[in-house]
């Protein structure tokens, strides 16, 4: 396990983890992120947010981001534990994490340690101090993360068929139709051209 | 380099640039688009994100139901994935990124590349603006009754119609009925009330009504119309197997181009990216003469020259051509961008509350239209339903939010049970609701600002120039609007019976983008730039508001179409036969 992709499960299962405690709803709900491979997924994604320019194109097409990312999370987990924000203790990392601070935190820390670097932080307070785009861009790229997570996870996309992933058998959803029989009729038939 | 002559140059084949065209088209004006995406549903481009295909299309014939419905698979992770969609910002080559944009902030912005440009997923709702939004606030040039000819034309043409009720559609009523809204009827708003959404989509087959379907398979020939599939996130391409230009969702490329084509005068070139208005320096004053742009899979130049230049790029993409092109900048070029300042709020039913309304146990959100019924109150906005498949529901109701986690929030005295991002076991739960959960979005009228805007970052660039660089921050005004409207759809999900109500407190989702190219403004009353002619803007970009919160593009295409009779009427010897006062 690598250290960024050893980060990104860390992320991946404060987002979506396995819940032990929703098992009376159905086996079904107790896995999360972590058993469908959703950090692969999400490391392949970061790393190609940014297409790379100039010299650095002969190395590839993008800009493989996601290692920064990871040290970011890092710094900001530093952050929360230097000035005192996180309300668990440390712990030892999963085994399918990596070592750095962001590992060592509670699932809710791991969450509060990605605000900061939103909101709040070193970074998103230099960013206002200097009103600067390119830290103002690290705010971006955090607050993309969950979503990035939260979407690709409940979406098709980790599924071998390309449809019965783990996101939608737990929401319940069929996957694509033709369509459904479910017209009830018409609460105005047509509309007026009425006076203004 | 390549060079070539037109009557009129379109950059963009989005939501608008179409609709001016095929007016033009019908004028027996020329017009070629330069679109910056890939052109879905072609014969000429077989395989779109893979090889470069042909070079350009202008002939109905070229259009090809098959292949929309192979490129177009109603998964959300094939058609929705930002970074590796089919829909997505970007070039065609799916082998590349995204293209570049500079956001030094929390938000999402959703804009798509490609023929139809952000058409291609939108949910076809076309509300024209609110009365006072248009005639009350200040920023209008022209009035109300100047849009509604066009209006009523696309009414006609798309066709828009009243929405289906369906049974999530039905619950919202009922919560409307309750908390005392009364039914709207008209299409000129002026009044707070509940209706169904005015939808470019075609009404489904009365064999569809609930209990009477006899489980065929719901595609053409034997269905014609809306199937109730609600794909039109994934880019509505139902009912399949129909001809290219008679599925129901009628997005721009679906409804407007086939009709462009249909006139003999217009033709799109995709994978063609503008990079620089070019212009003449008469005397005083600039004028526009055509358009330089790069080929995105072959990296040549080339150049367009025109007799008109209209940019229909977004509103995003056109101040930064404008910006990028050296064009004059009065001071409100990328400026007043308005967003709808959207939230999200999302009621959890128990199944006896839906069983008693609309006698079946669950709302079943992937059922029926995306949004198909509203509640307007003008002078704030709107609230409407917004059903997502559960990727889009977990990203935009649960991860796009701002601020604390829910689980760090407290909402006692709110109208809400939770509000906030969600994570683990909460976030799990939520969407193992999903098939029992009704979300509603907040579309705040929003006024334009200065401050929020689109500049260029020149320290970013990418093939195409400097990149654009967005910043969007709601005013406490803007606030307190959103914050009705949340409180206004919390209570509708209450009345309804929902068990637990969440809110999203969404940060800025910058998905309906107008003003930021401002008649009044940057253009003139025809929709011409001040300071550059023979430069037109037709997109979003050139709304002078937000126009109450309604959603924009039913405004911006008749306003493009008024522009088009405008442009035919200043240099193209007239028009015989407006569609609109010609002013
Ligand atoms: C999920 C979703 C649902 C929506 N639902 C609705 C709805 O129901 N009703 C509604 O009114 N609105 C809806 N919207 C918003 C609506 O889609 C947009 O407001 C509308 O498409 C904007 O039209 P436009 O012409 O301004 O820009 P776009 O549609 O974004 O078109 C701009 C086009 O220009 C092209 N382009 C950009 N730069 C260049 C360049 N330099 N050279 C060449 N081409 C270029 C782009 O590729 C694109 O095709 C929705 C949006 C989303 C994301």
């Amino acid at each position: 396990m690598s250290y960024t992709r050893g980060t990104f499960a860390a992320l991946v299962d404060a987002l979506v983890p396995e819940t032990p405690g929703l098992a009376s709803r159905g086996p079904e709900h107790v896995p999360g992120g972590l058993e469908a491979g959703l950090e692969e997924a999400v490391v392949e994604r970061v790393n190609s947010f940014v297409e790379t320019r100039g010299l650095a194109s002969l190395a590839g097409d993008a800009v493989p981001l996601a290692p920064a990312v990871a040290a970011l999370l890092d710094a900001a987990a530093a952050e929360l534990l230097v000035r005192r924000r996180a309300e668990a203790g440390l712990r030892s990392p999963d085994d399918a994490f990596a070592g750095g601070p962001f590992c060592r935190l509670s699932r809710e820390d791991r969450l509060r340690a990605l605000r900061l670097l939103e909101d709040d932080g070193v970074v998103a307070a230099l960013s206002e101090r200097f009103d600067a785009a390119s830290l103002g861009t690290v705010q971006f790229l955090a607050s993309s993360l969950p979503i990035l997570v939260e979407f690709v996870y409940y979406s098709e996309t980790t599924a071998d068929d390309g449809e019965h992933s783990l996101g939608w058998r737990q929401a319940d959803y069929p996957g694509p139709s033709d369509g459904y029989p479910v017209l009830l009729g018409y609460e105005v038939e047509s509309f007026e051209e009425n006076d203004y | 380099m390549r060079e070539r002559e037109t009557d009129v140059a379109v950059v963009g084949a989005g939501g608008d640039g179409p609709a001016l065209a095929w007016r033009l088209g019908q004028l027996g004006v020329d017009v070629t688009i330069l679109e910056a995406g890939p052109f879905y549903g072609n014969e000429e481009w077989p395989a779109p994100n893979d090889a470069p295909g042909g070079e350009a299309s202008g002939d109905p014939a070229d259009l090809s139901g098959t292949l929309y419905d192979e490129q177009f698979t109603s998964r959300e992770g094939d058609m929705n994935d930002p970074v590796t969609g089919t829909l997505r910002w970007g070039p065609a080559d799916d082998d590349r990124p995204p293209w570049q944009r500079t956001v030094p902030q929390q938000a999402l912005i959703a804009q798509l590349s490609g023929v139809g440009g952000t058409t291609q997923h939108y949910y076809a709702n076309h509300p024209r603006a609110f009365v006072t939004a248009v005639d009350d606030q200040p920023q209008w040039p022209i009035d109300y009754a100047d849009l509604v000819p066009y209006y009523q034309l696309l009414e006609e043409v798309h066709p828009v119609e009243p929405a289906p009720t369906t049974p999530k559609a039905e619950v919202f009523f009922e919560g409307a009925r309750r908390a005392g809204y009364d039914l709207n009827e008209g299409l000129n708003v002026t009044e707070a009330g509940y209706r169904p959404f005015p939808n470019a989509i075609s009404q489904p087959d009365e064999r569809l009504r609930r209990d009477g379907g006899d489980g065929d398979e719901y595609r053409y020939p034997d269905y014609e119309g809306d199937t109730l599939a609600m794909h039109e996130h994934q880019g509505g391409p139902h009912p399949r197997e129909a001809p290219f230009r008679e599925r129901a969702r009628r997005s721009s490329n679906v409804s407007l181009v086939p009709r462009a084509f249909d006139t003999g005068n217009v033709e799109i070139r995709p994978n063609a990216f503008a990079t620089d208005v070019l212009t003449d320096d008469g005397p005083g004053s600039v004028e526009a003469t055509g358009v330089e742009f790069r080929d995105t899979w072959a990296a040549t130049t080339e150049r367009l020259y025109a007799d008109v230049v209209v940019l229909a790029a977004g509103c995003v993409e056109t101040p930064r051509l404008w910006l990028n092109s050296g064009l004059p900048d009065d001071g409100w070029v990328g400026r007043g961008l308005t967003t709808h300042w959207f939230d999200f709020v999302t009621g959890i039913f128990e199944p006896g509350a839906v069983e008693s309304l609309v006698g079946q146990p669950a709302v079943e959100p992937h059922q029926g239209q995306a949004a198909g019924s509203r509640l307007d109150v003008p002078g704030v906005g709107a609230v409407a339903v917004n059903t997502f498949a559960p990727g889009v529901t977990a990203m935009a109701v649960y991860a796009a939010g701002r601020g604390e986690w829910a689980f760090d929030r407290d909402t006692a005295g709110e109208p809400w049970d939770s509000c906030g991002r969600l994570a683990g076991r909460e976030l799990k739960e939520r969407m193992a609701d999903y098939r029992r959960t009704l979300t509603l979005i907040c579309h705040t009228d929003d006024r334009p600002r200065r401050d929020n805007r689109v500049v260029v970052d020149e320290s970013t660039e990418d093939e195409h120039g400097p990149v654009p660089l967005v910043e969007w921050e709601p005013h406490p005004d803007d606030d307190a609007r959103r914050d009705e409207l949340a409180r206004r759809g919390a209570e509708l999900l209450n009345e309804a019976g929902a068990a637990h109500v969440h809110r999203t407190d969404a940060a800025p989702i910058l998905l309906h983008m107008q003003s930021s190219m401002a008649m009044g403004k940057v253009l003139d009353a025809g929709g011409e730039a001040k300071n550059v002619d023979r430069l037109f803007v037709a997109d979003h970009s050139a709304l002078a508001n937000g126009v109450g919160g309604a959603n924009p593009t039913h405004t911006g295409q008749a306003l493009a179409l008024r522009t088009a009779e405008r442009v035919a009427a200043r240099y193209f010897g007239g028009v015989d036969d407006p569609v609109g006062d010609p002013g």
